[in-house]
């Protein structure tokens, strides 16, 4: 019983502090129309200290949504244009000689900010692609032998174009499985698309974004969501999830067992708790409940989930296998 | 000079005795080939086989002793190119076979035609000196005979015998009454599993859910009382509300979560829809923010869920 009420008393914590995320969507809204699954998303991984890896076709105000993001949440931005040319030097920094005193001098690149757009990530070759995804990792990079932490928060949006492959270096399996979700960014509704045209086709600037978070309201609500309430058969819905995507058979799934080429990685079962977590205090809960875990369970799992030779062939995608193990897998 | 022929022919006849004895071993042994000596001594005509099919060859060797200096030729024996025998090829290779007599062999491959016994036609033997004059001819008429058989049906298969075909150990045919009784008895099994199933649907509708729900919550309320916890009766609870909404109004509750059955319901309009996701929301705070109810929450949950399936039910008759 004491439990519940100190669940109650972070419930209440949790409302307070989530307060400014609808103060920075509500700055979102003056310059983006509709795309709420997608800012969800990465307020979600912003909470969790998560990397979105976004999939869109061309113009679908990816580069938008992430720049008025960071400008509402007072976050240094930085888009990095991914080409065929460009060397890790040109991500992370260099040494610089500086004639005077005859001295190099360490010359940070663009990775040194908060929010890092890498457009395109797949336009540029494994070595840049890995000194990203390796500051991704350990938050630090190297320039000489100076190594530099990165600002917290530091969160990278990369994007890739799903319909243009040629000339692109696919991202390895190993390095995507960093990303902690893969966010599909779909065409806008009807109406949204309607009030887009109205809203832009116009010659006045856009609507000026406020910064209305201060870092500190960040690094209170990491706090609180590490306080979220997990219960056992949540953790152990998680679990069964991921487990299912590898050995679909156990879970009465036994179609999908040739349709799998690899399952789910670990880093699926503890990305899909944290972003359950940072899920949970978007809806103001202090505890975790299984529509949490779906919620979320699409963008977690669907570049983690390889689908085989056969699923290809009968045109069955890594979102199709996730809705059969949603579907067979039994809610606690 | 009479006793001096009598030894001759005593000596002679000797020499026969001693020749057929020699001979006849052979002749048993090598049984077909078929030895008749000339109306003349030293010609020897020799036919293997003797009995051949029309068509075959035999082969005919003509052997004939005479004196060392002197030259033997076969003539007439081109007429054996005259039906019924075509000469295919001839041989002739001699021997000594004592002090100043030597033995000609003329060996003739021929295709025999015709049919019934035939004789080897007749033919002469010319003796000449060295100098190529003819010293003697004598003409033979040999009576040794080939029987040729005429080809018939019978005759045929004895030449070729043709392997009768192959038989499949199991003919076609017989497979087909084995096959169409497979399919026969295959489409049985699935107009039977078909009817099964239906009935078993049909009675499983019959059974009403509602039913089978108040049955399992007036259990749930008797375990209750006897001591259950109640953050175990709430996830029961739950349980039996989820598979009642799913087999009532045919949703699919138990992978579902609290706000996908929601969802589900308000699509179907179902009324009173707020009363189940209150206990829904209930229960999902007991199973995953530990809340914890006593007792009687406990109990007020359970008769309330009774409501909602009751109200679900107009055909139910009332609870005694």
């Amino acid at each position: 019983m004491q439990h519940a009420v100190e669940l109650e008393e972070l419930g209440m914590q949790i409302t307070e502090a989530s307060r400014f995320i609808e103060k920075a969507e509500e700055q979102l809204s003056r310059r983006v129309i509709g795309q709420h699954d997608v800012i969800r998303r990465i307020f979600i991984a912003m909470l969790v200290n998560g990397h979105i890896l976004l999939e869109g076709v061309p113009g679908l105000a990816k580069t938008l949504i992430i720049r008025t993001f960071a400008a509402a949440m007072n976050l240094k931005f930085q888009r990095i244009q991914f080409t065929p040319d460009m060397l890790p030097a040109d991500l992370i920094g260099t040494m610089i000689y500086n004639p005077k005193d005859m001295e190099f001098y360490p010359r940070k690149g663009p990775v040194f900010a908060n929010v890092i757009l890498a457009d395109e990530i797949n336009r540029s070759p494994a070595k840049v692609q890995s000194a990203l995804l390796e500051a991704m990792q350990e938050r630090q990079v190297t320039i000489g032998t100076q190594t530099f932490p990165l600002q917290e928060p530091f969160m990278v949006l990369a994007t890739q174009n799903p319909i243009e492959h040629e000339g692109t270096y696919i991202l390895p399996e190993a390095q995507i499985d960093r990303f902690m979700m893969k966010v599909i960014v779909d065409y806008p509704s009807y109406d949204e698309e309607l009030e887009i045209m109205l809203k832009s086709a116009t010659n006045a600037s856009a609507a000026p974004v406020q910064p209305v978070v201060q870092p500190v309201d960040i690094a209170k609500a990491r706090a609180l969501i590490d306080l979220i309430y997990v219960d056992p058969r949540v953790q152990r819905y998680i679990v069964d999830l991921v487990v299912a995507s590898r050995k679909p058979a156990q879970y009465g799934i036994a179609s999908l067992e040739t349709m799998i080429e690899f399952g789910a990685s670990p880093r699926a079962s503890i990305f899909l708790l944290l972003a359950s977590k940072a899920h949970a205090f978007l809806q103001h809960r202090a505890y975790i409940t299984p529509e949490d875990v779906k919620a979320i369970a699409y963008d977690t799992l669907r570049h983690r989930i390889r689908p085989g030779y056969e699923a290809e062939a009968d045109n069955i995608r890594s979102d199709d296998i996730i809705r059969q193990i949603l579907q067979h897998v039994q809610v606690p | 000079m009479n006793r001096r022929s009598e030894g001759y022919a005593s000596g002679s006849l000797k020499w026969l005795v001693i020749v057929l004895f020699a001979a006849l071993p052979m002749l048993t042994v090598c049984a077909l080939p078929v030895a008749a000596w000339g109306a003349v001594s030293g010609v020897t005509v020799t036919l293997a086989p003797d009995s051949v099919f029309v068509g075959d060859r035999i082969h005919c060797i003509i052997g004939v002793r005479h004196p060392a200096n002197e030259l033997v030729a076969l003539e007439g024996i081109d007429s054996l190119s005259v039906q019924p025998f075509e000469l295919i090829s001839r041989k002739q290779s001699s021997s000594i076979v004592s002090l100043g007599t030597a033995k000609e062999s003329f060996e003739f491959e021929l295709a025999v035609f015709g049919s019934g016994r035939l004789l080897i036609p007749p033919f002469s033997v010319v003796l000449r000196d060295s100098e190529g004059k003819v010293i003697k001819r004598d003409s033979y008429r040999s009576s040794t005979l080939v029987l040729v058989k005429a080809l018939t049906d019978s005759t045929m298969r004895e030449i070729r015998p043709i392997k009768p075909p192959i038989k499949p150990l199991l003919p076609f045919l017989l497979f087909l009454p084995v096959i169409l009784g497979v399919f026969a008895i295959a489409g049985l099994v699935l107009l039977l599993l078909f009817f099964l199933k239906r009935s078993v649907r049909t009675s499983a509708e019959k059974v009403d859910p509602g039913q089978v729900a108040q049955r399992k919550l007036r259990k749930l309320r008797s375990r209750l009382s006897a001591g259950m916890p109640p953050p175990e009766c709430y996830e029961e609870l739950s349980n039996i509300m989820r598979s009642f909404l799913e087999t009532h109004y045919r949703i699919r509750a138990l992978e579902a979560v609290t706000q996908e059955i929601e969802r589900d319901l308000k699509k179907l309009g179902v009324a009173g829809f707020e009363s189940i996701m209150n206990l829904l929301a209930q229960a999902d705070l007991v199973k995953f923010a530990d809340s914890r109810p006593d007792a009687e929450e406990s109990r007020q949950s359970l008769r309330k869920a009774e409501e909602v399936i009751r109200s679900a039910r107009p055909s139910l008759p009332p609870e005694e």
